[in-house]
């Protein structure tokens, strides 16, 4: 296998390099000014260790993975395309109102309960960019108000006027019956043909998302429509770099439910949040390699902190309304939960319950913590860490950043020890504390909402801050393995190098299974299965322009079920992918019983309220060669050297302990390091905690157990 | 016998034939927590450090937003998919200590009283009991909630055989089975047109439904699904939280749950009180006025005084309209007062918990049976016509004590706009099941003007934060309610001001599909504004409900789609379908049977504005202006803005001088406050419009006309004549005039 894979993120761009049996991590600060500077010195660093060239290993290498957090950037920054708008007559304002929910959308809890203080997001269409179109689709599919030519180029001439660089066509029920939109199309395009310059871009919604919901998937389109050229200039010209150095298949781009794909089949809104998505793609991995079937992946980096689950029964988590920067979409997406945590999470005296509260606000990295001694005054877990004596104040991110354990107490005396009346080791320890336990309530809640015992699964902890915490979060968890997993500084770009390449088509369609009014089942398949083998072909159709060997392609399908009327949509994985009899029916019906009791408490499950099929999912897939990752083994009474002590403080410890100091190097494959102790890496810190031991792995790593 | 022996026979007799256990005033008018009993303080000695507690507190908050998601994602009622419900823990006394971050908030302060009537009246009742796997539940707002449609389920959690907590949930169902579909029926003319009416009851044993009992109410409403899915889910969600509870026991041991619940409560009523003392001591006084009953016009006055004094706050509703014995606008005082406690909840101090000890340091004053206390007798399905004006009256209250407060939570604002404005439905849906429930699009109300910014558009209801109006092709999916235009913002209904309240949207309803469809409407305000601007801020405009009848609009969209209209002002104005017949009415719309194609329209209201007009900053204006906000009319006669009416170019020297001919027309119109009030007051309320409340002494209260009174500690009720009696007599009367000048013509 050759295969380079790489991850771009705010700070760094990592680098994972497969080739011929050996696997090189390197990194690289990322360069936003252009991305391809850092992602080609990432490339650099691993090819030097190999001792090759990057010519000789771009031309030899079968696929360049990519993970872009472009399209982020592109909405955090505002700088896409005037798009315009056109939709039903009648629902211009669906988007400026957002569900009026949305708000909140993509904010904290305080900020979504504060409504006098709420302010809806600048908008990404302008409510003078929007303009409807007299046309009427029902909820069957049926026109019941057809397109006007005339009144559609009036409409367009309006948005033309107005400067606008992309058209997005969101009809109501296009999803049903997308002719409107098509037609729509077909008019603008008689006016703005595409082999012009000045040829605008036209999104239809129909195309981009499956599901009914017309505000959420206009909002899919609009971000697609607002994303499109930024993102095919970055990867059109990154691609150019690749080949300029001797790369010749396409690119492969990350997505973010968990598949990759070539630029030329891959919608903008896809690539958001891949990277996180790639880490837990790389935790399936472990699982099924080291044998592990229920796994906990949290990756906490400087201002993030994602929850993932791996589950021994299989089954998918599907955020089906994603909220991307602070839009609600209908794209689905691999479902990641993220908190509000990581290193630069404030902490506050709260006066109301006399206890010390730590996030959500986040000092982020600029002005990043107060001992980064870049304007940030406020104290952080960072802070903390450092006042416990966790982090190594000469040797911090393996000397990258200076930082200043004064200036870190002094915010923790002034905001946490002065209204409080703690000392600062105490303030420091509640800090840690109170993060140690929120972590362990985001994770308790992801876990059991699921129907699961988090007690029964073992937790990865990788992204830069999370092995100086894992033993506190998943000690509160009653949790006592933790796997710190191989690469787990790149452990995203590792799991891009394993994605297969996967499409995912659906339709929403309304199918009772059982009615339970008029007491009948489903006899008639013919919608089940011709809905089926449409969005195969879709699928198929995906793959096949990549170039793919038909007979290669995989199927999975899906169904979103509900109860009655709930809410509540559980996705079930079907065994069919062709209803032939009852039997067939009742095969689902148990499906989803099982799916539903697992997740809400057997007995809660409500067939007599009637069961549907709201949506059908086809995943399409090629699966590529794996990583070849494996658990050590290895055991050896040797014991490693510390490099030195340092006194450190624990939550549930009184007094300061005396706390050996590692370098990684120093702890060979087998090595047990017993706690409390510290293990240096350049990148990380492992905190191994009082009653916790460490037992080091293969590539950096390692177990920690409680005893 | 002697006097005393003789008192204590009949007190005893009393006390063993009691006809039935109603309502408990006791309960129902205490809103104060239960002082810390001997088992907690024990409990606090045992765990009494805070960083603990606020460890174990943060593992009860996560099960109760756990607790929560599975409600919102396993309810079937639209309310509960929007998260109109909350879920909580309630101490061993019956004070709800912790509950969900999300939800409907109103209910922190309205769900202590069924358990606490559970706990007085059947824990030691032998026939009843309460014991480790009972099922209780309750819907009569009589005995808590804030209607009938609301439905609560609470689980005991016991260790060791000692009650230790109750969990549950509360869930705003929709149809219960009253007079009119959707559970909120504004016909309703006593209780027993308000359908379901548990008092708290057990409805399970050993973590079961009883069937029969569930069969019961299933029979009572018109879904039986929704009732079963609606039981199950908060069933099984108090379910999850008991679980989480014995866990949070398991770790930390059971005093400190015990512990954690109290200290929870108590240290909430404690920072309430040092909030309220940074307010400046004082009187502030508001009057606000509802402008129907639902069923027809006419001014219910709301009469407030908020009284702040260290660290109290009096809220002296005095003086108020009676209540109206035969309409469901009455709140009982217990809805009254959670809706009070929204306004701080969500207005105030948003960042406070979510338990009822927030609202502890209130009292709240008013006068029995009057329109905001109404007795047992009344129906109370739409209290909400009462009681959200009332939290208006406080919310344009407060930010005058704010002003001067050296702590603020939040941005000052004006009054948010407070109706429900959305269609209630019933019939037969496209599937052939019999449905009636309520819209999501009530969600929208127009957020108000802040002191440094516009208020946001149709944003969030008074009563909830994160709700939802939904999306239009999940609701035509499952009932056959067409909107032609779902929510589109109404030019001009804002709350004109320096800052402008956020606009509300308009909507255009029809169906399609069915046999048998109806809608129902129930807001007011289409006389007379229900929320306000301050600080010189414009309340927002009145709007009507409209309809056409007597058209199909789906024969019109297929062949003369070019009477199609896309806005009210463009159908109602223009009138474009021949023979079609136009009309509008307040939006108090009791169930009206419709013909597919016919057009039933209504607007959101917009928040109040902030400030006044001319001194908005004129490039607001033309923005608004731009994007079809407000009108030509309005830039130039209300904000006296001139402008390029096609590119909104501000011709800023026209702009300053047109400005200052208004400041100067203004004083000229001025006149001393006494000269003024000598012109304004009158000694009794007029006789053309029927009024209800006190007029200038709270002790007297009118009874819709100046000749009819009564004193305000001895209130009698209002009936209201039928609406339809009415305009028989009036068209028997035009009948017989006719019939006189015809016989004489013969």
């Amino acid at each position: 296998m050759r295969r380079v894979s790489v991850d771009i993120g705010g700070t760094f761009t990592d680098c994972f390099l497969a080739f011929d049996g050996q696997y090189v991590e390197t990194k690289a600060l990322t360069t936003h000014h252009n991305l391809a500077s850092g992602f080609m010195e990432a490339l650099q660093n691993a090819c030097l260790e190999l001792g090759r060239t990057v010519q000789e290993v771009l031309g030899s290498v079968d696929a360049v993975r990519y993970g872009t957090t472009l399209g982020t950037n592109a909405l955090i920054q505002r700088n896409g395309p005037l798009v315009g708008l056109l939709t039903t007559a009648g629902f211009e304002s669906s988007v400026p109102l957002m569900r009026a929910r949305g708000y909140g959308d993509g904010l904290s809890d305080a900020e979504q309960t504060d409504l006098p203080g709420a302010d809806r997001p600048i908008p990404l269409v302008k409510m003078s960019m929007i303009v409807g179109i007299q046309e009427r689709v029902d909820y069957k599919g049926t026109a019941v108000l057809t397109v006007d030519e005339e009144d559609v180029r009036t409409q367009v001439r309006k948005l033309v006027d107005g400067g606008a660089q992309a058209f997005v066509v969101s009809l109501v029920n296009a999803v049903v019956n997308p002719a409107h939109e098509r037609e729509v199309e077909r008019i603008i395009l008689s006016e703005y043909p595409t082999h012009v310059l000045g040829a605008i871009p036209i999104v239809l919604s129909h195309r981009v998302a499956g599901r009914k919901a017309e505000y959420s998937r206009t909002m899919s389109a609009v971000l697609d429509a607002y994303l499109h050229d930024q993102m095919y200039h970055g990867m059109s010209s990154l691609e150019i770099v690749l080949r300029q150095n001797g790369y010749k298949r396409p690119m492969l781009l990350v997505h973010n439910t968990s598949g990759m794909a070539q630029l030329n089949s891959t919608h903008a809104l896809q690539t958001i949040h891949s990277g996180p998505v790639a880490g837990l793609e790389a935790s399936n991995y472990i699982s099924a390699q080291f044998k592990l079937p229920n796994i906990i992946a949290t990756d906490m980096g400087g201002t993030s902190f994602d929850i993932g689950l791996v589950t021994a029964d299989g089954v998918k988590f599907y955020d089906f309304n994603p909220v991307i920067d602070r839009w609600l979409v209908s794209s689905p997406m691999t479902y990641l939960h993220p908190l509000g945590a990581g290193g630069g999470s404030i902490a506050r005296y709260d006066r109301l319950w006399d206890a010390v509260e730590v996030g959500p606000d986040s000092a982020g990295s600029d002005p990043g913590p107060a001992c980064y001694g870049r304007g940030g005054k406020l104290p952080t877990t960072t802070d903390a860490n450092l006042v416990l004596g966790y982090l190594d104040e000469h040797n911090y991110a393996g000397g990258t950043i200076s930082v200043s354990k004064r200036r870190a107490e002094r915010a923790i005396e002034e905001h946490i020890c002065k209204p409080s009346g703690m000392t600062l080791i105490e303030a420091a320890k509640a800090i840690k504390r109170k993060v140690d336990a929120n972590m362990a309530s985001a994770i308790f809640k992801e876990v059991a909402v699921k129907g699961y015992n988090p007690k029964h699964f073992v937790i990865l902890s990788y992204g830069g801050g999370g092995p100086i915490h894992a033993c506190g979060y998943a000690g509160r968890l009653g949790i006592h393995k933790v796997l710190i997993p191989p690469f787990s500084s790149v452990f995203s770009a590792l799991g891009a190098g394993n994605m297969d390449a996967l499409h995912i088509h659906e339709k929403s369609l309304y199918l009772m299974l059982y009615d339970a009014t008029k007491r009948t089942m489903l006899e008639d398949f013919v919608v089940f299965n011709a809905t089926v083998a449409e969005l195969e072909s879709r699928g198929r159709e995906d793959l096949v322009r990549q170039g793919v060997d038909t007979a290669a392609i995989k199927t999975r399908v899906e169904l979103d079920m509900r109860y009655g009327n709930q809410l509540a949509q559980i996705s079930v994985t079907s065994p069919l992918a062709r209803l032939q009899s009852m039997q067939d029916v009742i095969t689902l019906l148990d499906r989803f019983s099982v799916n539903y009791a697992q997740r809400f408490g057997e007995g809660s499950q409500a067939p007599e309220a009637g069961v549907r099929i709201n949506v059908i999912r086809v995943v399409s897939y090629v699966e590529h060669e794996r990583l070849n990752l494996v658990q050590s083994t290895a055991s050896t009474p040797a014991q490693a050297v510390p490099t030195s002590h340092r006194e450190c403080w624990f939550p549930d410890v009184q007094d300061g302990q005396m706390t050996a100091v590692y370098d990684y190097r120093a702890v060979s494959e087998g090595m047990t390091v017993v706690g409390p102790a510290l293990i240096e890496t350049p990148r990380t810190t492992y905190l191994i905690e009082p009653g916790w031991k460490l037992t080091m792995g293969l590539n950096s790593s390692a177990w920690l157990v409680k005893e | 016998m002697g006097g005393d022996q003789e008192k204590s026979i009949i007190e005893k007799f009393l006390e063993e034939n009691v006809l039935f256990l109603g309502p408990d005033q006791e309960i129902m008018e205490d809103h104060s927590v239960v002082p810390t009993t001997p088992r907690e303080t024990e409990a606090l000695g045992q765990f009494a450090d805070p960083d603990q507690i606020n460890l174990v507190r943060h593992k009860l908050q996560t099960a109760c937003n756990e607790s929560f998601d599975m409600v919102e994602q396993m309810g079937a009622a639209p309310g509960a998919k929007w998260g109109d419900l909350i879920s909580g823990v309630w101490t061993a006394n019956g004070d709800l200590a912790l509950a969900s971050m999300g939800g409907v908030l109103i209910f922190s302060v309205l769900t202590q009283h069924p358990v606490k009537f559970i706990l007085k009246y059947w824990k030691d009742d032998p026939t009843v009991g309460l014991k480790d796997g009972d099922i209780f539940m309750h819907n009569d707002a009589r005995y808590g909630n804030i209607h009938n449609t609301d439905q609560s389920l609470v689980l005991p959690v016991f260790h060791n055989g000692e009650l230790i907590c109750f969990t549950g949930a509360i869930v705003h169902e929709g149809e219960n089975g009253a007079i009119e579909p959707g559970g909120m029926p504004s016909a309703a003319e006593s209780p027993f047109d308000e359908g379901l009416k548990m008092s708290p009851i057990k409805v399970g044993e050993n973590y079961a439904f009883k069937r029969d009992i569930m069969t019961f109410l299933q029979n009572s409403v018109r879904e039986p699904k929704l009732q079963l899915e609606g039981m199950k889910s908060k069933f099984f969600a108090a379910m999850r939280m008991k679980a989480r509870v014995e866990e949070a026991i398991a770790e930390y041991g059971v005093a400190a749950v015990i512990a954690t619940l109290r200290k929870t409560l108590t240290d909430t009523e404690a920072e309430v009180r040092r909030r309220l003392t940074c307010w400046p001591d004082g009187k502030i006084r508001t009057n606000v006025f509802a402008d129907g009953t639902l069923r027809e016009n006419c001014l219910i006055r709301i009469r407030c005084e908020l009284h702040k004094k260290g660290d109290e706050l009096i809220i002296d509703f005095r003086g108020s309209s009676p209540e109206f014995l035969n309409r469901p606008n009455n709140p009982v005082l217990a809805s009254l007062k959670g809706m009070l406690a929204q306004e701080f909840l969500s207005f105030v101090w948003p960042d406070l918990p979510r338990n009822q000890a927030v609202f502890a340091p209130m009292t709240v004053l008013t006068d029995r049976r009057s329109a905001l206390h109404s007795s047992a007798d009344a129906p109370n399905a739409q209290s909400m016509m009462t009681f959200f004006p009332s939290f208006t009256a406080v919310q344009i209250a407060v930010p005058k004590y704010l002003y001067s407060s050296s702590h603020r939570a939040t941005d000052i604002i004006a009054g948010w706009y407070n109706m429900i404005v959305t269609f209630i439905y019933g019939g037969v849906n496209q599937y052939g099941e019999l449905v009636g429930n309520v819209c999501a699009d009530l969600n929208g109300m127009g957020g108000a003007a802040r002191w440094n910014r516009d208020g946001e558009h149709s944003m969030a209801p008074i009563f909830a934060p994160m709700a939802d109006i939904g999306e239009q092709e999940l609701i035509e999916e499952e009932v056959p309610l067409i909107k032609i235009v779902p929510h589109r913002l109404m030019q001009d209904a804002e709350g004109f001001g320096k800052f402008r309240g956020g606009h509300g949207y308009q909507q255009i309803a029809t169906m399609k599909d069915t046999s048998m469809w109806g809608f129902m409407c129930c807001s007011i305000g289409s006389k007379f504004p229900t929320t306000y601007g301050i600080f010189g801020g414009y309340a927002p405009g009145t709007l009507p409900l409209c309809k056409v009848k007597g058209v199909n609009v789906f024969e019109i969209m297929k062949d003369k789609r070019e009477l199609m209209r896309f806005t009210i002002p463009q159908i109602m104005n223009e009138r474009p379908f021949p023979g079609a017949k136009y009309s509008t009415h307040h939006m108090g719309l009791q169930l009206e049977f419709a013909k597919p194609g016919e057009l039933y329209m209504i607007t959101q209201g917009g928040g109040g504005g902030y400030g006044d007009v001319l001194e908005r900053d004129p490039e607001l204006v033309s923005k608004d202006y731009l994007d079809g906000l407000i009108s030509i009319l309005s830039v130039n006669n209300i904000y006296r803005v001139l402008m390029d009416e096609k590119t909104g170019a501000v011709d800023y020297t026209a702009t300053t001088a047109a400005r200052l001919a208004e400041r100067e027309l203004r004083k000229a119109r001025g006149k001393p406050y006494h000269e003024f009030v000598k012109e304004w007051e009158t000694e009794a309320p007029p006789a053309a419009v029927p009024f209800y409340g006190s007029w200038k002494d709270r002790s007297l209260i009118y009874r819709g006309s100046p000749d009819d009174t009564c004193p305000a500690d001895a209130i009698v009720p209002i009936m209201m004549p039928n609406p339809k009696d009415l305009r028989i007599a009036q068209l028997e009367a035009e009948l017989d005039a006719m019939r006189g000048a015809g016989g004489a013509r013969a």
